[in-house]
């Protein structure tokens, strides 16, 4: 049991099995694991066992863990981010029209979002994305367990699709 | 559409996108067929109200008031000349914005309520674990009892009756005697040296002689497997200065 993610070709390396075979494998594991107390975590092509959200309070309490607090300026740049990941910083002020350096640099001293590459366009800014440690705190066992949007216009954006990936007055 | 908590921030509002969507919320219009230029007036109105804020940040709004009173003043004066595209929003790219804006407030609405609702995962924290050495087989373990039964058969008795009352050993004593038997041997196995007296007492003296040797540098031990004999081997140098 790995204190760290592990990926899926060297889970397969491990076990000498195909890549198939240990994705077949991990969605059994995945499976066995309802009503238990663990889950499987995924990001992108990693892996790792995780505690279930329904015990978070006893295992936070077990830890001495704080509760994560974020403000509400934190929580937008943040969605931007999880949403439409890897996305610069230039794009995501656009969206939200204000500038976010702050939240920005909050985030990733919170170890919430990171920095991954940079994006090929003039200046080479830097892209960000999620991190294992938000899929945590938010309880998400993986980026597709995001909330859906559930306001009318949110699903009218959602079904316009690609159309949202772009900062729209660029 | 009312967000799980107060949204409480330290500048009232998070920029004018979120004032000119609040004020569509606070007038329950549907963001997809307001007219945009309608708000002009209030949204200047509650910029004026807002305190001081620094200078980038009230250009931000202010940059939004201007569209939104340009936008006013289109649909007011249809035939106004209209500016060099690029340096114009439309109404319905704006819209696109504030649609979007919404969309972005609403799931940092659902995330905070998952952070506040404390429904989180846990990994393990914490290094590697140690695993206990390799080769401890049952079949060592076996035949290193056998051994002993073997040395305590070699001498017919058992042990109790060796233990003589008031049995001493000293650990000085022993450490010399083995120095010398090192010294003279360059070698000798760690099974030899507890025949000589095979009881727990003198196997305890001697195995702490062999530390305190081993401590100061006389002599090197070495181990082929778990539960194996051990050697005790002199070092050359040390030996020969003691």
């Amino acid at each position: 049991m790995a204190e760290k993610p592990v990926g899926r070709s060297e889970l397969g390396r491990i076990v000498g099995g195909s890549p198939r075979a240990v994705e077949n494998a991990l969605a059994e594991l995945g499976t066995s694991y309802e009503g238990t107390g663990l889950r499987l975590q995924r990001s992108g092509d990693e892996w790792q066992i995780v505690t279930a959200t329904e015990h978070a309070p006893q295992v936070a309490a077990y830890l001495g863990a704080d509760r994560l607090r974020l403000s509400a300026a934190s929580l937008e740049t943040l969605s931007v981010i999880a949403y439409r990941q890897p996305v610069t910083r230039a794009e995501v002020e656009a969206i939200r029209g204000v500038n976010c350096d702050q939240t920005i640099y909050t985030l990733a001293s919170r170890r919430l979002i990171d920095e991954r590459g940079r994006k090929e366009a003039p200046g080479r800014p830097i892209l960000y994305g999620t991190t294992w440690e938000f899929l945590e705190c938010f309880g998400l066992q993986s980026l597709d367990d995001l909330p859906h949007a559930l306001s009318p216009e949110g699903q009218v954006l959602e079904s316009v699709g690609g159309r949202g990936a772009e900062p729209p007055d660029r | 559409m009312d967000s799980q908590a107060p949204r409480v921030t330290v500048e009232g509002f998070d920029g004018p996108l979120d004032l000119l969507l609040e004020l569509v919320e606070e007038k329950k219009l549907d963001i997809l067929t307001v007219r945009l230029g309608d708000l002009a007036d209030e949204y200047l109105a509650r910029v004026r109200a807002m305190p001081s804020l620094p200078a980038d940040e009230v250009s931000a709004f202010l940059a939004l008031a201007s569209r939104l009173v340009l936008l006013k003043a289109r649909s007011l004066l249809p035939s106004l000349e209209p500016l060099a595209e690029e340096e114009t929003e439309s109404e319905e790219e704006l819209r696109l914005r504030l649609l979007e804006y919404a969309v972005v407030r609403e799931r940092a609405g659902q995330l905070g309520a998952r952070l506040r609702a404390g429904e989180r995962a846990f990994h393990r924290e914490g290094g590697t674990i140690e695993l206990p050495p390799r080769g401890g087989e049952v079949d060592a373990l076996a035949s290193a009892w056998s051994r002993v039964l073997a040395l305590a058969g070699r001498h017919g008795e058992r042990e109790e009756d060796i233990v003589a009352p008031g049995e001493r050993y000293s650990v000085e004593q022993r450490t010399a005697e083995i120095e010398a038997l090192v010294a003279a041997q360059g070698e000798v196995s760690f099974a030899t040296l507890l025949a000589e007296t095979p009881t727990v007492g003198f196997a305890v003296v001697t195995f702490i002689a062999l530390l305190d040797l081993y401590r100061r540098g006389v002599i090197d031990l070495s181990q082929d497997e778990l539960f194996s004999d051990i050697l005790i081997t002199g070092r050359e140098l040390s030996s020969a200065q003691s």
